[in-house]
């Protein structure tokens, strides 16, 4: 019996090989087909450009096939999905690399076969324009400065302000934290601190803003990069018994940081609009495709959130 | 009739079950999955694990278990980040990572047989030397504490404290304990080298034959094949896997084959280290997470039993592959990643479940 079985597989496999010679993987029902990789699937995020992305697909005509690694972090599985995309002859991909070195050889090799590709949410080493068609991300700089001014707006612009930063070597929150030192100098505003680092946890920011304590009684304004920088900051500053004396402005939301804004604990953050950023991806890809002309860098704009506008429709979908 | 289907299960259990995965994806994701390129990409996807998985499948014969292998692969990939990182050639920094694999394997041996207190002594006469001999040059300092660090374990042979732990309790310590050293050796960050093309076609597709990471793995293979099965080491292995007490009877030195499988073992995961740090070009102490299951899936798919004494290196190989396949095709198919590792799962049980049946049919 699992002879025969063996046998029908066999000629199973050999009929079906031969019908799917005929099939052209790059399009499907007449539609180009795209690839767009992010970090990761499970954070909120993600989910938010895959709708962005998935949208724009429908607008403009192009088929969207979403695809992230297993594992958010893993290198390797991305690199392999790169891979396994090109091999497959699609029209285009947009890759939000987890890393800025690991992944060039991968688009290089897009490159060499001529798929054209476009990089969003963190940077890849290389030109764009050049090493790969287009950046589509957020300008930090520019949402380190709305946030900077704002705070200066907050301290009527005068007052002693604690810069709390993220991490060593992360591009896009020292672009923000460069962005918001640029705003203080500009506006005259005295930083009493700028050169503590908050590490990759809440816990670890918690511990670091605690730390600082004595200039955090000093100061009238507080400003964080990221996220978990920005909550442990939030709990160090209702332990110091703090939160709601000084102008706290930080960086992307969470559930607590959104909480905190609705208390007026925290006096604004600035967020990210990643449906406009997977919707802008998909929308330079198209235009690639068609052999359109596409900006070297694409900015996908930041919002200032704060407890006035926290229930408008278009703030209130990126607070989630 | 029942007869027939065990045997034919029992030689070609591993082949059948990639064959039918093989024949599923090939009739639902057609020709882009059924293509040459796509078939040179799985298998240089599977070298890495493949590669780890050999050396799983031996500790698995040996009646042992290794959950660290993951992380001795970021530990090792480290090693050879940093050497790369100071300027030397990548043969240098392949053979320092091939050797950092190996050190972890030794010391997991020497950790499951009981030489925890022979280890320390050795490792602090080790570095008593080293930091006494400060002042040599390095080509002077190395022979003088590897020398001290061997008497030390000679010498201690005769102390009364053993205390064997279970595979399973030390891998399980290691397996965090040795993802935070690959951590702390970058400093928390990865460990970025200069680009070398050589090094790097190691793990590119594309060549006009097969990438020199799969021919390793191959090799690998065959190298471990034919030396579970016809050398003196591989029958005590086996021997030792299938029952330690009459192995020790019958004569052989379970400890030192003991220690010598998880060498084996980690020299394995060295090697893959080195093909993981060719295709990342970076060291990333994060990386190969999950690998140590993977790897304990492909043995067991490919027939090793995790009773121990039993086991293919073949079997392995294609179990591995296996699971590539189940990765490629679903992404070939568009299935969401939940669906993606509920499948990879229900083929793990399944292949397990084929494991007890065959051995309740003996």
């Amino acid at each position: 019996m699992l002879r025969h079985l063996l046998l029908g597989t066999f000629l199973f496999a050999a009929a079906c090989g031969g019908h799917s010679a005929s099939a052209t993987p790059s399009t499907a029902g007449g539609k180009p087909r795209v690839a767009v990789i992010p970090k990761g699937t499970t954070h909120v995020f993600w989910q938010a450009v895959a709708t962005g992305a998935r949208a724009a697909g429908e607008q403009v005509g192009v088929d969207v096939v979403w695809k992230g690694p297993l594992q958010e972090n893993d290198r390797a599985q991305q690199i392999q999905l790169v891979q396994q995309f090109l091999g497959e002859g699609i029209a285009g991909l947009a890759l939000a690399p987890l890393d800025h070195a690991a992944l060039v050889p991968a688009v290089a090799a897009a490159k060499a076969k001529g798929i054209p590709v476009v990089i969003f949410d963190s940077d890849l080493d290389g030109t764009p324009g050049q090493d790969f068609a287009s950046f589509v991300a957020t300008d930090n700089k520019k949402g380190g400065e709305m946030a900077g001014h704002h705070l200066a707006k907050l301290l009527g612009g005068k007052g002693k302000v604690v810069l709390l930063r993220y991490q060593v070597g992360s591009a896009s929150t020292e672009a923000r934290e460069a962005g918001f030192l640029e705003a203080m100098r500009a506006m005259g505003l005295e930083v009493l601190v700028d050169n503590r680092y908050a590490g990759a946890t809440v816990g670890d920011a918690k511990t670091a803003a605690l730390n600082l304590a004595d200039a955090l009684r000093q100061a009238q304004g507080v400003f964080c990069s990221n996220e978990s920088a920005t909550a442990g900051m939030l709990q160090a500053l209702e332990q110091l018994g703090l939160a709601g004396k000084v102008h706290f402005v930080g960086f992307d939301a969470s559930p607590p940081i959104v909480a905190a804004l609705r208390a007026g604990t925290l006096g604004a953050i600035v967020v990210q609009d990643p449906k406009k950023m997977g919707e802008l991806a998909v929308r330079s890809l198209a235009d690639l495709i068609q052999r359109k002309p596409v900006a070297p860098f694409v900015d996908t704009g930041a919002v200032l959130a704060t407890k006035a506008n926290m229930d408008e429709p278009a703030v209130q979908s990126l607070l989630r | 009739m029942n007869g027939t289907a065990a045997r034919l299960l029992r030689s070609g259990g591993p082949l059948l079950g990639l064959l039918v995965t093989w024949v599923l994806f090939a009739t639902t994701a057609g020709g882009s999955f059924t293509n040459w390129n796509n078939h040179e990409l799985m298998l240089l996807q599977t070298a890495v694990v493949g590669i780890a998985a050999i050396g799983a499948t031996w500790i698995i014969v040996g009646g042992g278990i290794d959950l660290s292998v993951g992380s001795t692969i970021a530990v090792a990939a480290m090693v050879g980040a940093a050497v790369l990182r100071a300027g030397h050639a990548w043969p240098v920094a392949a053979l320092a990572t091939v050797g950092a694999g190996g050190l972890v394997g030794l010391l997991i041996g020497t950790l499951v047989v009981g030489a925890l207190v022979r280890t320390v002594a050795a490792a602090a006469a080790a570095a008593a030397v080293a930091w006494a001999a400060g002042a040599l040059p390095t080509a002077a300092r190395l022979p003088l504490v590897a020398l001290a660090g061997f008497v030390a374990w000679r010498a201690s042979a005769r102390l009364p404290w053993s205390l064997p732990l279970s595979p399973f309790i030390v891998t399980l310590g290691l397996w965090g304990a040795l993802r935070g050293l690959a951590k702390g050796l970058g400093d928390n960050q990865p460990i970025y080298f200069p680009r070398d093309d050589g090094f790097a076609a190691l793990m590119l597709p594309g060549s006009a034959l097969l990438p020199i990471g799969v021919w390793i793995l191959l090799a690998c293979g065959l190298l471990a094949a034919f030396a579970l099965r016809a050398t003196v080491f591989g029958r005590h292995v086996r021997a030792l896997g299938s029952n330690r007490e009459a192995a020790r009877l019958s004569g052989v030195d379970v400890v030192r084959t003991e220690i010598g499988v998880y060498v084996v073992g980690g020299v394995c995961a060295g090697i893959a280290a080195v093909l993981q740090l060719a295709y990342l070009s970076m060291g990333d102490p994060t990386t190969a997470q999950g690998h140590e299951l993977k790897a304990i899936a492909a043995a067991v798919i490919g027939g090793a039993s995790l009773a121990g004494g039993e086991g293919s290196i073949f079997g392995t190989l294609l179990g591995a592959f296996v699971m590539t396949v189940v990765d490629n095709g679903c992404t070939k198919l568009g299935l969401d990643n939940w669906v993606q590792e509920v499948v990879t799962g229900a083929i793990i049980v399944g292949a397990v479940a084929l494991d007890r049946w065959r051995q309740t049919r003996r």
